[in-house]
């Protein structure tokens, strides 16, 4: 989960070939070097799209696996087809659901910005509280115990008490994505920022860094990777989370779309819906491993 | 002698050092005139720690010469470290006095580069944008007047200087370990230091590496002429680097001798087999077990 790997002294291996370190190489223009660097890199590129490759295979299995146990079972209730489950996700994505009046895409819609407005709030609210802890000893000391109190409590166990609280709107839903996201980025933010060595900043500032520069540039710069670690932990609990609480208390969203489609026995658009929840959640999570191979360029291999 | 030698503030941090890549060939060395670059004065530091008190240095007094190398030698807990970052500005001395360049120290400064056993690099830049950073942090504070041609060029030059010239869009983990140090050798020499301070830099290297980053370092010191401060715990790399070696220890800790290395210039690895070089050893590990 660390942000901070360096890369070992000794033992990189990578670019070391005979001669690298010797004296007579700093004078040469180095393209021995430097064509080695550009394969390794291509290298890199083409062991990416094997993974892909590899993981795109699994997943087509596990369709196909699908189909056929959809195929002998003969069961559109207990096990519908892939083909059903996607024609009824076809059908209802523009089209409303009877029970509800509402289409597939605004529940869609309708969970995404419980969940962006959660997670923007919470990750923002987090990242304060956990810098503060980092920076300041006594908030530490203050403010630890309460989040090992908070953090192992599933935010389902909140969900009656804001319904009491804040009642059945958008809210309440909104604050128990908040309550769950706190507690993982504040944890998450302290790591990132306790591991940044105190050397680096040093370093910086023998630099000629500012403190203030060194503090933006350096300090959490270095703590980047692990905090956008602690927003793909976070988002992955606020999905679980959001999807419960639609379950329980709401009139729209994913969650409360799956189970009237359960109500009706219509499996196939269950299984829409939940391969919807997949598809939004894996988009999402995509787009912050994008950000952070942007942050940690030895991710990118 | 340098163009703003020590004796002159080099408060001026652009100005202060020698332009990087200037100096060609073997320079004169500059020992044994009277300007000392860094002078210590009885210093002491007494770190208090939940209600203990650990004396880490007393009484260390050291006269460094401009251009001079002297290393620091002593068993861990001696306050070598301690000692070295006292220098830096990154920790404040309680008794004593510090001064670089005629100027007392108060914090860090881009005079007084650094370097640690971790290279430092900053694993989210590219070297040549690790090299850039100094300058491009002392443009943010108003203090570097160079303009992108003329630091670019600057980099570029220091890139090749240190064997990476093939290398400056490489991030840190794509670098072996010697690569690594070279290129914050680079990024703290593009500031132009007139003191280089190393803290053990090459501990962590295999021994192989270890002897080529020596050679890397003197004829860079050669080449710069500067002044190092180079803390280490190994006998064999302080006789091989330093002009003079301040071994450290005792209770409570400090400097319990001072030992020339008569030997001569440029040295290479093979010299730590003559009879001139076991002599100093044999002197030094005399000190450090009185």
């Amino acid at each position: 989960m660390s942000g901070w790997r360096y890369a070992p002294l000794s033992a990189t291996g990578v670019l070391e070939a005979p001669g690298q370190d010797r004296p007579e190489a700093e004078g040469r223009d180095g393209l021995a070097e430097r064509a080695e660097l550009l394969a390794h890199r291509q290298a890199g590129r083409r062991a990416r799209i094997r993974r892909v490759a590899t993981g795109a295979a699994g997943l087509a299995a596990l369709l196909v696996l699908w189909q056929v146990g959809a195929v002998i079972l003969r069961d559109q209730v207990a096990l519908p087809s892939v083909s059903q489950t996607v024609a009824q996700f076809v059908h209802y994505l523009g089209r409303p659901y009877p029970a509800q009046g509402k289409p597939l895409w605004f529940d869609l819609y309708i969970s995404l910005r419980r969940i962006l407005i959660g997670f923007v709030v919470g990750v923002t609210t987090g990242v304060a509280v956990g810098a503060a802890m980092s920076g300041w000893r006594f908030a530490r000391h203050l403010i630890d115990p309460v989040i090992e109190v908070i953090r192992p409590l599933p935010p389902l166990a909140f969900i009656p008490l804001f319904i009491v609280w804040l009642g059945i709107g958008e809210l309440p839903k909104e604050v128990l994505i908040i309550v769950g996201v706190i507690p993982v980025m504040a944890v998450t933010t302290v790591a990132a920022l306790d591991e940044v060595p105190e050397d680096l900043r040093l370093c910086a500032r023998t630099l000629g860094a500012t403190r203030r520069y060194t503090l933006l540039h350096v300090q959490i710069r270095a703590a980047l990777p692990g905090i956008l670690t602690g927003m793909r932990i976070s988002m992955a609990g606020a999905w679980s989370s959001i999807v419960a609480v639609e379950l329980l208390a709401a009139t729209s969203g994913l969650g409360f779309m799956i189970m009237q489609a359960g109500d009706y026995l219509n499996t196939a658009l269950v299984f829409a819906g939940i391969i919807t929840i997949a598809g939004a959640g894996l988009v999402l999570d995509g787009c912050l491993r994008g950000l952070l191979i942007l942050a940690d360029p030895s991710r990118r291999r | 002698m340098r163009g703003a030698g020590p004796a002159a503030p080099s408060v001026g941090r652009v100005a202060a050092g020698p332009h990087p890549g200037a100096a060609e060939g073997r320079p004169e060395r500059p020992a044994a005139v009277g300007t000392a670059h860094v002078v210590l004065e009885a210093v002491g530091k007494t770190f208090r720690r939940a209600g203990r008190r650990t004396v880490a240095i007393s009484g260390v007094s050291l006269r460094v010469a401009a251009g001079e190398l002297v290393c620091l030698l002593g068993p861990s807990g001696c306050g070598k470290s301690t000692l070295l970052r006292i220098v830096a500005g990154a920790l404040e001395c309680d008794e004593g006095s510090v001064l670089v360049g005629g100027q007392a120290v108060a914090g860090p400064a881009p005079d007084r580069g650094m370097l640690f056993q971790s290279p430092m690099l900053f694993p989210w830049l590219t070297t040549r944008k690790n090299v850039l950073f100094g300058p491009k942090a002392q443009r943010a504070a108003g203090a570097d007047e160079r303009d992108d041609p003329e630091l670019d060029a600057e980099t570029e030059a220091i890139l090749a200087t240190v064997g990476l010239a093939g290398f400056s869009d490489a991030f840190p983990h794509e670098l072996s370990g010697g690569m690594q140090h070279r290129a914050a050798f680079a990024r703290a020499m593009v500031t132009r230091p007139s003191l280089l301070l190393m803290d053990e830099p090459f501990g962590a290297l295999d021994a192989i590496t270890r002897v080529r980053m020596h050679e890397f370092l003197l004829r860079m010191w050669e080449r710069y002429r500067i002044t190092i401060i180079f803390v280490t715990h190994d006998i064999e790399e302080a006789v091989m680097l330093g002009d003079r070696v301040a071994v450290m220890g005792g209770r409570p800790p400090g400097i319990r001798e001072v030992i020339d290395v008569p030997l001569h210039r440029p040295r290479q690895a093979a010299d730590a087999d003559t009879a001139g070089f076991l002599a100093v050893k044999r002197r030094i590990r005399a000190a450090l077990t009185a």
